[in-house]
């Protein structure tokens, strides 16, 4: 017995001494995470913290993230988490508070505010931080070089706009361009955009035309909805963008990520939105055919969604796997790391300095068009209920773009629904 | 067991035999409903946190609640409507393909276990193929009409509740058919024979002999399908998505609600409302099936 105790007692102690000597990190299945695994074996190699990046499927990333947050311990000790989660993450006690640590672990005044302000910051303008910035993503397009380039197709375009086949500064422009390569009778359409009804895609999508038409989702202050999620604007962003789905292939009113991604990398799409971070993928498959450009705007105004996610801390794991992964995030974050996190596939940095300089800009056909957008990004509600809010969005939304609703009568009762949402968790004031 | 002796040795013997699915019905079905009602009265979050008991609250939102009120009407809606379509056509074309398959004749067996496939896949894997041949543009269904000159619509956008009775009664109808063929192949040779004497007209041998004595048989699979039918959940996810108004059924919702919206006390409360729905039709149904055997054992 005394010498069963002793191996218990021993093994214990051995358990507890390598408790920091590896941290597990939870991200969606996509290729930033295999890059992020990369980096991690190099930071093992330096300081023999082993890390190991778990990947899930997008399609139940958030639910088992969220379930496993409903362990008295969590599975994994960090997660990159969507940008709308941190809300819920700050205020339920499941991310671990960076306010302290950040701003003397990492080079704050290095990182882009947009990123540092919707990706770690919660509430919005309190400087207190729950994540630090790993992969800064946003909106934009992919679109064939080819077909732009082509004589026969410019000199087609001019003739019936009396403008040059270009990249599209302005929506207008950009329906324009849709509606002349809309050729379903040779398998060739104009666009592809994000409308899918699953987690966020429709929302994301949305987010590009509700903005730059001058529509918002809600006073930030008062989280009023009435006159915001259902103002004219909005209303004139909806439509424009149902207007677009004449010029997609058939089926597009339900095209996630992926799919739109598809439509496009089968060489029938004349252009597609989608993240940057799918991107490097496009460029690999179809070459010099793929370019990319940012968001357009409308009178003036231009804005896209937010993609990206910050690095969060579990609340629910040992203090030692803690320090652990704050130790990972500040070496990740140093401007080196940054340099080779750029070189992988889809990452993105938040590193302002890195995003504005040449080298960077030109290193890829993409990174040009992401570093402006970068710029111009904006985000959903990060609060609390922003799944309800989002899921009661997709619903409506899909309602307005399926014809079942009208934009007007769809963004009321969202609206409505919002406000209820939002006075159920005692923010409404 | 009441009428085993009641030795101690007979008594452990019989509790061997009953003790492993007792303990398994407690471990899988009792505790976690019994635990799924506790829930219902709590606002308990899918991260965890504190609970706190909110007494009724949670079965108030569900009747009460404009928004929710709403959107579970909807989801009621789109499941009886599922239902009863899906169904309806199952029970169709399954006893259609039972009588035209009543008789043998060469290649009967290959043929039934053909029709049989569909039944012995994973919904959600059928959903998934489906969605592949429903594609609008280079889907396989919609080349095909094409090449035969007729429109090609978007399936999965335009007809979305149809598209899942399609899948479901691809996949359902073997299942309907070989009850049916169960129940024609029960019915005595004798009964025929003397309707033959009788030169009886096909109609009326059908309406009178061979519906009759198979409805007991088919009222239990439309008992079946249709409590299967009222929990529709896989072929949504597979197909359309939980969060889609045009194909949100009650289980759709009740997922929405728990996982995508977080909220497991309400949706406790939820499942809780459908449990006693569907226990509810369940139970009208064999009443009713009852009804019909007593009657059917009077009248012979």
């Amino acid at each position: 017995m005394p010498r069963f105790c002793l191996a218990l007692a021993l093994s214990l102690t051995a358990s507890l001494a390598s408790a920091g000597d590896s941290i597990t990190v939870w991200w969606a299945q996509w290729a930033p995470s295999d890059g992020l695994q990369q980096l991690g074996d190099d930071f093992a190699k330096e300081t023999g913290i082993a890390v190991k990046v778990h990947q899930i499927p997008w399609s139940n990333f958030q639910d088992q993230v969220f379930l496993d947050f409903g362990n008295a311990k969590t599975s994994f000790d960090a997660v990159v988490g969507d940008s709308q989660w941190i809300g819920r993450g700050a205020s339920k006690g499941l991310y671990l508070d960076l306010t302290a640590w950040l701003p003397g672990a990492v080079d704050m005044a290095a990182l882009h505010p947009k990123a540092l302000a919707n990706l770690c910051e919660y509430p919005a303008g309190s400087k207190k931080y729950f994540a630090a910035p790993l992969e800064t993503d946003a909106c934009g397009f992919a679109y064939r070089r080819d077909w732009f380039q082509d004589p026969a197709e410019q000199a087609a375009f001019k003739a019936k706009f009396g403008r040059d086949l270009a990249v599209p500064a302005t929506w207008e422009e950009f329906r324009d361009i849709a509606s002349f390569f809309q050729r379903p009778d040779k398998k060739r359409f104009g666009c592809a955009i994000l409308t899918g009804r699953g987690y966020d895609s429709l929302v994301m999508g949305y987010q590009n035309f509700l903005w730059s038409f001058g529509g918002g989702w809600g006073d930030p202050a008062t989280f009023a909805t009435d006159g915001h999620v259902n103002s004219p604007s909005a209303v004139a962003g909806l439509e424009f963008m149902k207007s677009l789905l004449a010029y997609a292939p058939a089926g597009a009113a339900n095209f996630d990520y992926v799919q739109c991604l598809e439509s496009f990398t089968n060489g029938s799409t004349a252009m597609m939105m989608d993240y940057f971070a799918f991107f490097p993928g496009v460029a690999r498959s179809m070459g010099d055919k793929a370019g990319f450009f940012a968001m357009p705007g409308h009178a003036g105004r231009r804005a896209c969604s937010l993609g990206g996610q910050g690095f969060s801390i579990s609340a629910k794991t040992s203090p030692a796997k803690q320090d652990a992964a704050k130790r990972f995030i500040a070496w990740f974050l140093q401007e080196k790391q940054q340099q080779a996190w750029i070189r992988k596939e889809g990452g993105f940095t938040a590193n302002a300095a890195i995003l504005k300089s040449p080298a960077f800009r030109s290193a890829t056909p993409y990174n040009a068009a992401l570093a402006d957008s970068i710029d111009m990004v904006q985000d959903f509600w990060n609060v609390p209920v922003y799944n309800e809010l989002l899921a009661a969005a997709q619903r409506h939304l899909g309602e307005a773009l399926d014809g079942t609703k009208p934009a007007k009568a769809a963004l009321d009762a969202l609206a409505e629904e919002h406000a209820g949402i939002f006075a159920e968790a005692g923010l409404a004031k | 067991m009441a009428g085993m002796p009641g030795t101690g040795g007979t008594r452990m013997l019989a509790w061997s035999f009953v003790g492993p699915a007792l303990l398994l019905l407690i471990a899988f079905n009792l505790f976690p409903l019994a635990w799924n009602i506790v829930l219902s009265f709590t606002n308990a979050d899918l991260s965890g946190g504190t609970w706190e008991w909110v007494g009724g609250r949670n079965y108030a939102t569900i009747f009460s609640d404009k928004s929710f009120a709403a959107k579970y009407g909807a989801a009621l809606r789109t499941t009886a409507l599922f239902t009863v379509l899906a169904v309806a056509i199952e029970l169709a074309l399954g006893f259609a393909l039972a009588l035209a398959l009543r008789r043998d004749f060469r290649g009967k067996t290959p043929l039934l276990a053909v029709l049989l496939l569909p039944m012995m896949l994973s919904p959600a894997v059928m959903g998934l193929f489906w969605n592949l041949i429903l594609e609008g543009t280079y889907g396989p269904l919609n080349q095909i009409l094409g090449l035969a000159g007729l429109s090609q619509p978007a399936w999965r956008t335009e007809f979305k509740l149809l598209c899942l009775l399609l899948v479901d009664v691809w996949m359902w109808t073997p299942f309907m058919m070989l009850i049916a063929l169960a129940g024609l192949n029960a019915i005595p040779a004798q009964l025929y024979e003397a309707a033959e004497i009788d030169r009886t007209p096909a109609w009326r041998v059908f309406a009178r002999i061979t519906l009759p004595l198979c409805a007991p048989l088919l009222g239990l699979a439309v008992l079946l399908r249709a409590t299967d039918a009222l929990k529709q959940f896989d072929l949504v996810m597979a197909i359309t998505g939980p969060n889609d108004q045009a194909t949100q059924t009650v289980s759709a919702l009740l997922y929405q609600t728990t996982f995508a919206n977080q909220k497991v006390g309400l949706g406790a409360a939820y499942a809780i409302v459908v449990l006693v729905g569907v226990i509810a039709v369940a139970t009208l149904f064999t009443r009713y099936l009852d009804w019909m055997a007593a009657r059917q054992g009077r009248e012979g």
